[in-house]
This record gives structure tokens, C-alpha cells and sequence, in this order.
């Protein structure tokens, strides 16, 4: 028996060998993630379809670690990831896969994995998720999963072995994807196959391990738009210029295999015919024309529901029924699913914040979820695609090494450490962009930062939540409160929340005469305190003025914390007589190293 | 008809035997290796010894598995007398393979005697929560099938709640029981961490809960979670509190307030725990901890 033979012989009724399928199932799907999202413009084309397929496999595995070590069969393995695939489910592709996953296995959960029941158990997949989808559609993966089942019966005939029915089938289900263009105007329009339908293939092709060093190597999308825009060009230039231009050798020698895109493929043999003298009438190069408007039109639709928005809503108090009918105003591609008391929720809408509000009054939220999705399509047919790596990151903005190093010890992903010279719009979107990070929480130490960094994030390609601090302190705060354990809402909740809980005095020296608030003369060189945006206090004696702050704020403290300025050198002297002064107060000294205080002084 | 139930469980469980009201129990003791060296709990070799030895000698201890020639020889001397045993495991999140090895002897005697292994998804006090809630239900419902038995064990687990506050993490980490709290190590400010083992989490491994910079903040911290998971679960009183302390000196004043602050919301039962020489190994020099059953 040959490798791939013994592999595909492998008894799936054993929960081990079916982990291990479904996580090689999981890797091939991964590897194709790229493929999928460029396929993607049903129903928006936001170029995740890949990512969100790969994600709910991803979230459902994650949650099965250690259950193979336990007297699990591979029935209710099966389910439990089908479970943990719906409440992980991502995007309209996740939801739909989660479905088919759901009704798939609730027949195997009997453990009979014999080429009958695994029939049944097709047929059931996808009953659950056609009845799952509100406003079903040909052309889709649904359609990929009918063919499926269908040729799966006309191949079981032949056949005993279920894997090798799968096998035998997936040329069959590649033809029945080349024909969705045919069924849904909208992928025949932008040139492609359906990115969910070819996203199922590939999980089907996942099983066959033969195919796992299959790679894909097309045009990205940004550069097949590119390569439309050089084809309008060329055509109005003048036939003498024409030769001179660089770009016609390039675009004659493209290689049409590496463009997925059909539609495209064909425009460009149009072209060649033009450009080679075979054929170029007036008719022809109009139709290059406005093949290219067309492809472009459906590349850059008008998103009229901007947010994909996801929760997990528990509730014992209401039905699929009644949140359909609560919701089905605020957006399209609604999806309900629902496991006993809890209900998974994928909308398209302007308000996801309204819906949130309104679905609260009925239960308890547990995940939610929303996605830009022009932002999300703005990455995609752009030139700097952005290849997320990670659903979520935090981002600081502070001045000091020292509170940079605090801060990514606490758990930020990526600080912009900054001197005396605030950071530009570039290097802010520089830094977000390479966090390559679906949705970002974002903070300054600074409000002068803020402008910067609003102006950044609006051209960032993540979801960026910005965090409105204006001092090091608020960070520490934040992040001391901050999980990443949790969904991005959430963890910007706690973030807001917690910005205000440790209280502060900020010293810093008088670069001129300044008088504050509440007349309080601050003379050059003299060094001042601020609590709460007001000047409080000076003294030209810097010590005198932290006892002062000190003996003012410390209360009940049993804390002190003092972070030092990169001017000051040594601190040794402070410590100690502030030491004796206060014996039932605990001090800690840090560098922070900012630029514009002498100290930070923090009160816990 | 009415069962006769033997109980199993092990010697990291936050309770002594006399705290536990049951006549039918075994409970096994962890082996504890310090420096090359087997120890098993007993009056000289406890808690406080192996802190002093922490403190002092800067030792590194470890623990193994339970082993099963002893399970063996407990379900050996009791089967002839009991229709049931039900053996309270610590986490298999947490020591899969003491799961296992209990697994084993599960089905050794599947044909002799029926044997529950109850996954805890806890360790310490929690493990003695879901015993001392095992035990409850059993006395008050003696009749009960073992598949209700399995159900309501199963609801037990997933109710019992253990916050702990740890001074050094590296208790944990060197005992590879550190699970998703890794998070919370490392950093350069000085920080509290707050772990947790919730009976929630399918993984039954420790999570971190939060930070604080003072023990008045992660105090009221644990308070604040105890109160969100009984609004969670909707329960007005918590069945059984138990608390643990006493890994040395360190810490009295502190742990006292978390006890009084917890003891202070609506409960059923509240027990002082005592610590054992296993769970000294991972929990180190002035950590303490309380459980909720709710």
C-alpha cells in the first residue's frame, strides 16, 4: 500500500487520526487563505473570505486541545468541533461551512462512518446550511455542497472507501465551481469562481494529502487591476508611441495561467489581438473597454452596509424568530444560528453599535465582532496589501525608553518610542500597517499626538480603536487591565475603563515664565506640578516639591511609584530620606525616560 | 436502590481529613521530589518545611504523578464492600497524566466495580469544592444512577471558581503548570498576578485573571470576579467557600481582607483550607487563593 493510499485508509472513527486530518485539513486551508480572499467579491467583495474560513477552523481547534487524550469518540468529537466551529464562526463563508460542519456531524455523532451514513450525514450538512441562509443563493458554496452530495451518491456505487469517493469527486466539483460565473452575475461580472464554493474545494482537497504541495502562485488582485489600468492607457495611446511604451512587452508576455481571473484572461487575448495588428477594429477595442469598466465596477462597488458585524448573544428570553424580525432592518446578510440558550449573529449594517444596544436588553453579549468592510476592501485592491497576521494587537505611542520597555512588558505588541519630536501621520501608519493586525488598539501619551494619529488611522488598513490618553500613566493603567484573551470590543471597554484609576502628579521644570489656572506664578527654571491638567505647586527646589506633592496626595497610598526623566541622573538621595519620611509607604523608582518631566509620581 | 459510594481523591486539595465529613474516603498523597529526593506529606514534611526550604535553600521542587499500584491497591481493599467509587482528580488540564493513570485503573476494574474519574478542571481548594459538592449530593440523593451522578458532578465542576494570588510565577512555570498565565510574567514593573482555574474552561489550565501593583488591588480584583461570575451564573449566595494560606509568614494581613471582603458576600459554608507540601511546590512563599462553589 502506498503512502497516500495508507493515509487515506486511515480509520476516522479514531479521534486521534481525525484530529490530525482535520489539523492537516486546517494547514492546506491556511496555505490557500491568499487564493480565496482574491476571489472574493460576493456578497462584498472585502477579500477575507479566506481569512474567516481559516479563522473558525482555527478557533474550533483551538478549543479541542486535550480532548483526544480523553475517551471522546470520533462522533462527538466530530460535534464538539462542529459546536466550537459555530461559535467561532467568522463571515458569511465561516457561518456557511459551520453550518454544513453542524449537520454533518450531528448524523456521524452515531460513530458510523460507513459510506451510507457519511451520505446522510452530506445531505445534512448541507440542509442545515441552506435552511441556515437567509436569502440562499446558486453560485455559491451552497451550490458546491448540493454537487457534492450528489456526486458523492453517483460515486458510492463504485466505491467503499468514503475518502476515496471524495477523492474520485473533487474534479467533478471543480467543474461545478467553473460554472457558479454562470449562476451568479456578480462573479461572472469581476472575472472569478466563488471564493466560498472554491474555499470548500480546497477543504475537500485538504483531505487528499496528495495535493498539499500544490501551490498557488497567480497576479495578486491589486496587480490585476493595475494591469487593466496600463491596458486603458495603452489603447488611447497614439500607434507611434505605442512601440515606444515599456509596458506593452510586459503586458503581451503575461503568463494567463497566473491570472485567475477570467474575464481578465480574456481581455488581455483581446488585447494581444489589438496590439498584435491580428484584430484591432474600433468594436473590439470598445469592448476591451468596457470589459475593463465592468471589471473594475465590481471591484469597487458601493458598500452600502459598511460594519460585518458578529456577536454571541445568550438569552433565555427570546427566539431565532424574534431577533430576525428585530433585526432584519438594520442591514442584509443577516444569519441566526442558534445551541440551546445561545445564538451566533452575522449582519452587514451601518449600526452595529445600535444593533448591540438593542440585543443587550435581551440577554448577555459574549463575543462580538465588527469589521470595516471598506476599509478591509481599501487593503485589498491596494498596492500595499496589508497580510494580516493576527486578529488583534495593541499599539502605544510614548516618549522614553524606559516606558516603552514597561509597556511591551505589560503586553503591547508593538511603541513608538519618540524623543523630543513628536511622531509624523507616516511613521504612525508606518507602525500600524506592519502590525499586520485586523483590529488594532491604539493610544498616545499625548493629546498633541491625537491629530496624528486620527489622520493615520484613517488611512490604515486594520480597524484601529483609538484610546484617547494623553499621559504614560493612562497607558500603564490600561494596560494593566487589558486581556487579550477577550474579543477587540471588549478588550476597548476594559481599555476606556481603566485610563483614569491611578492617580498622578507629573513634575516637569519651567522653560519660561508661565502662570497657571489658578494664578499660581511659575517662574523659568523653577520646577512645577501638574495633577489633573493644573499647575499646582512649585518650587525651585525640586525635592521640596516632590515631599510637597507627596505629602498632599499620598492619603491611604501604600504604593508610591516615581518614574524618572531622562534628565535625572540619580535619585538615590530622594529615595532615602523620602523612605524615612513616610515608613508605612512603599516606594519603587523606574526609568521612564520621558523627555518633557523631570517625574511621574503615581499614588496606589 | 441505595449505593454504596467509596470516595478517591488526592492530597492537593486545599482540606485535611478531618475537614471533610465523609467515613468513606481515600485520600492519596502526591510524590514530591526536592533536590533528587521523594517526600510524601506528613507532619514533618508539610507546607511549611518546603517554604523554609524555598526561603532559605533556594531549592527546586517538583512533583510527580500519582501512582497506580496505590490506586490499585485502594479500589483492591474497598470493592468487595462499595457498589461505586468516585475518584476527584485535579485538573487533567493541569496533570494529564495523574488523569490517565486513573483512567487505567478505571478500566482495569471495569468489570469488577464501576469507577467514576472526575475531572476537577482545579487544583488546591477547587479540587476540595468539587469533592466536598460530590460528596453532598451523593448523601442527599443516595439512589442516584451513575449517569445522574456523572451529570451532577459534571454541573459541580463547571460551577467552582479558584483565584489565586501568586508572589513569583516561577513556582508555576518551573512545574510546567503556568498554562495561558506565561502572559503574565516578565515584566519590568513590579506586578501582582491574579491566576485563575475555572471550571468553565474546557482546557482546565491556569488562566490569568489580572495584575495589580498592590494587594489591595488584586484583592478587591478577585472580589469583583467572584461577583461577576455569580451575576453570570445568577446565583445570589455561593455555596461554599473555601480559602487557602499558610505557604509561610508571608502575606497574613493581606489574605485575611481578601477572606473577610469574600466572606462579607451571601454564602452557604465557609471553610478554612489548609496547604499541602504538593501544592506548596507550585503556589511558593506567601501565595494564597480562595474557591467558590456557587
Amino acid at each position: 500500500m502506498s503512502k497516500k493510499d495508507a493515509l487515506l485508509s486511515v480509520s476516522i472513527a479514531n479521534t486521534r487520526d481525525l484530529s490530525e486530518v482535520i489539523s492537516n485539513i486546517y494547514q492546506y486551508l491556511n496555505r490557500h487563505k491568499e487564493y480565496l480572499n482574491s476571489l472574493n467579491v460576493f456578497p462584498v467583495p472585502d477579500g477575507d473570505t479566506g481569512l474567516n474560513m481559516v479563522l473558525t477552523l482555527q478557533g474550533a481547534i483551538a478549543q479541542m486541545v486535550g480532548k483526544t487524550d480523553l475517551d471522546i469518540s470520533a462522533g462527538a468529537y466530530l460535534k464538539e468541533l462542529a459546536d466550537n466551529m459555530l461559535l467561532n464562526s467568522r463571515g458569511c463563508s465561516g457561518v456557511i461551512l459551520s453550518l454544513f460542519v453542524q449537520g454533518f456531524a450531528n448524523v456521524v455523532s452515531n460513530n458510523d462512518f460507513s459510506k451510507e451514513n457519511i451520505y446522510k450525514a452530506i445531505e445534512n450538512g448541507y440542509k442545515n446550511a441552506y435552511e441556515g441562509t437567509e436569502n440562499p443563493q446558486e453560485g455559491t458554496m451552497l451550490t458546491l455542497m448540493r454537487a457534492f452530495r450528489d456526486f458523492f451518491y453517483e460515486q458510492m456505487q463504485n466505491e467503499d472507501d468514503p475518502l476515496l469517493i471524495i477523492r474520485e469527486i473533487i474534479p467533478k466539483l471543480k467543474e461545478v465551481l467553473n460554472q457558479t460565473p454562470e449562476m451568479l452575475p456578480v462573479l461572472k461580472q469581476a472575472g472569478v469562481v466563488d471564493s466560498g464554493a472554491s474555499g470548500f474545494i480546497i477543504l475537500l482537497e485538504g483531505i487528499d494529502k496528495e495535493l498539499k504541495n500544490h501551490h498557488i502562485t497567480g497576479i495578486s488582485i491589486p496587480s490585476l487591476l493595475g494591469i487593466g489600468k496600463t491596458l486603458r492607457q495603452l489603447l488611447k495611446d497614439r500607434r507611434s508611441n505605442l512601440r515606444k511604451n515599456p509596458m506593452l512587452p510586459l503586458i503581451l508576455n503575461i503568463n494567463s495561467n497566473r491570472v485567475y481571473n477570467n474575464r481578465l484572461q480574456e481581455v488581455i487575448e483581446d488585447a494581444r489581438k489589438v496590439f498584435s495588428h491580428i484584430n484591432n477594429r474600433i468594436s473590439l477595442q470598445k469592448k476591451i473597454i468596457n470589459d475593463l469598466q465592468e471589471i473594475d465596477r465590481s471591484w469597487n462597488p458601493e458598500i452600502k452596509y459598511r460594519y460585518c458585524t458578529e456577536f454571541t448573544l445568550e438569552s433565555d428570553l427570546t427566539s431565532k424568530e424574534y431577533l430576525k424580525e428585530k433585526l432584519n432592518g438594520y442591514g442584509d446578510s443577516l444569519m441566526i444560528i442558534q445551541s440551546d440558550n445561545k445564538f451566533k449573529i452575522h449582519i452587514h449594517t451601518n449600526k452595529p453599535n445600535d444593533i448591540f444596544e438593542e440585543v443587550s436588553k435581551l440577554g448577555d453579549l459574549l463575543f462580538t465582532k465588527v469589521d470595516d468592510m471598506k476599509k478591509q476592501h481599501r487593503n485589498f485592491i491596494s498596492e500595499d496589501f496589508v497580510d494580516y497576521e493576527r486578529d488583534k494587537s495593541i499599539f502605544c505611542i510614548v516618549s522614553g525608553k524606559g516606558f516603552a520597555e514597561i509597556l511591551k512588558n505589560l503586553g503591547a505588541d508593538d511603541i513608538l518610542c519618540y524623543g523630543q519630536n513628536k511622531p509624523s501621520v507616516n511613521q504612525i501608519l508606518k507602525n500600524l500597517n506592519n502590525l499586520k493586525a485586523k483590529n488594532i488598539i491604539a493610544a498616545a501619551d499625548d493629546y498633541d499626538i491625537l491629530m496624528a494619529l486620527k489622520l493615520a488611522v484613517s488611512l490604515c488598513k486594520s480597524n484601529v480603536y483609538i484610546v484617547e490618553s494623553d499621559n504614560p500613566i493612562s497607558l500603564i493603567s490600561m494596560m494593566m487591565n487589558i486581556s487579550k484573551e477577550y474579543d477587540i470590543t471588549t478588550m476597548f471597554d476594559q481599555a476606556m475603563k481603566n485610563l483614569h484609576t491611578i492617580p498622578f502628579s507629573a513634575i516637569a521644570r519651567a522653560t519660561r515664565n508661565v502662570t497657571g489656572e489658578n494664578g499660581l506664578v511659575v517662574n523659568k527654571n523653577e520646577y512645577f506640578a501638574v495633577y489633573r491638567k493644573s499647575i499646582i505647586a512649585a518650587n525651585t527646589q525640586l525635592h521640596q516639591l516632590i515631599i510637597e506633592i507627596i505629602d498632599k496626595f499620598a492619603g491611604d497610598s501604600i504604593l508610591i511609584t516615581l518614574y524618572k526623566g531622562e534628565r535625572v541622573k540619580n535619585n538615590d538621595e530622594l529615595l532615602q530620606v523620602l523612605k524615612l519620611r513616610y515608613p508605612n509607604i512603599e516606594f519603587e523608582v523606574y526609568d521612564g525616560g520621558q523627555s518633557k518631566f523631570e517625574y511621574y509620581i503615581t499614588f496606589e | 436502590m441505595e449505593k454504596k459510594i467509596f470516595f478517591i481523591t488526592a492530597d492537593n486539595l486545599g482540606l485535611i481529613r478531618e475537614q471533610i465529613d465523609y467515613p468513606y474516603l481515600e485520600i492519596l498523597k502526591f510524590p514530591v521530589i526536592v533536590e533528587g529526593k521523594e517526600y510524601r506529606q506528613s507532619d514533618e514534611f508539610n507546607a511549611k518545611w518546603l517554604i523554609s526550604k524555598y526561603e532559605n535553600e533556594n531549592v527546586v521542587a517538583q512533583t510527580s504523578t500519582l501512582v497506580q499500584k496505590e490506586i490499585i491497591e485502594i479500589v483492591e481493599k474497598n470493592k468487595s464492600d462499595f457498589d461505586l467509587m468516585i475518584h476527584v482528580l485535579m485538573s487533567s488540564g493541569l496533570s494529564a497524566a495523574s488523569f490517565k493513570v486513573a483512567e487505567n485503573v478505571r478500566k482495569q476494574y471495569e468489570n469488577v466495580i464501576p469507577i467514576i474519574n472526575v475531572d476537577s478542571r482545579q487544583a488546591v481548594n477547587g479540587v476540595g469544592n468539587v469533592l466536598l459538592a460530590i460528596i453532598d449530593i451523593v448523601k442527599a440523593n443516595p439512589a442516584l444512577s451513575r449517569e445522574e451522578i456523572e451529570r451532577k458532578a459534571q454541573e459541580v465542576v463547571e460551577s467552582t471558581f479558584s483565584y489565586f494570588v501568586v508572589n513569583d510565577l516561577k513556582y508555576l512555570y518551573k512545574g510546567g503548570r503556568i498554562g495561558k498565565a506565561q502572559s503574565l510574567m516578565g515584566s519590568i514593573l513590579h506586578i501582582i498576578p491574579v491566576i485563575g482555574i475555572l471550571g468553565t474552561e474546557v482546557e482546565g489550565i491556569v488562566v490569568p485573571i489580572g495584575k495589580g501593583r498592590t494587594f489591595k488591588q488584586v484583592n478587591s480584583m478577585i472580589y469583583d470576579k467572584i461577583i461577576e461570575k455569580m451575576n453570570e451564573k445568577s446565583v445570589s449566595k455561593i455555596k461554599r467557600i473555601i480559602s487557602i494560606s499558610g505557604y509561610g509568614d508571608k502575606n497574613a494581613d493581606v489574605y485575611t481582607e481578601l477572606f473577610e471582603k469574600v466572606k462579607s458576600i451571601p454564602h452557604d459554608d465557609y471553610i478554612d483550607g489548609k496547604p499541602a507540601l504538593v501544592d506548596t511546590v507550585y503556589v511558593g512563599p506567601g501565595g494564597y487563593g480562595v474557591s467558590v462553589y456557587l
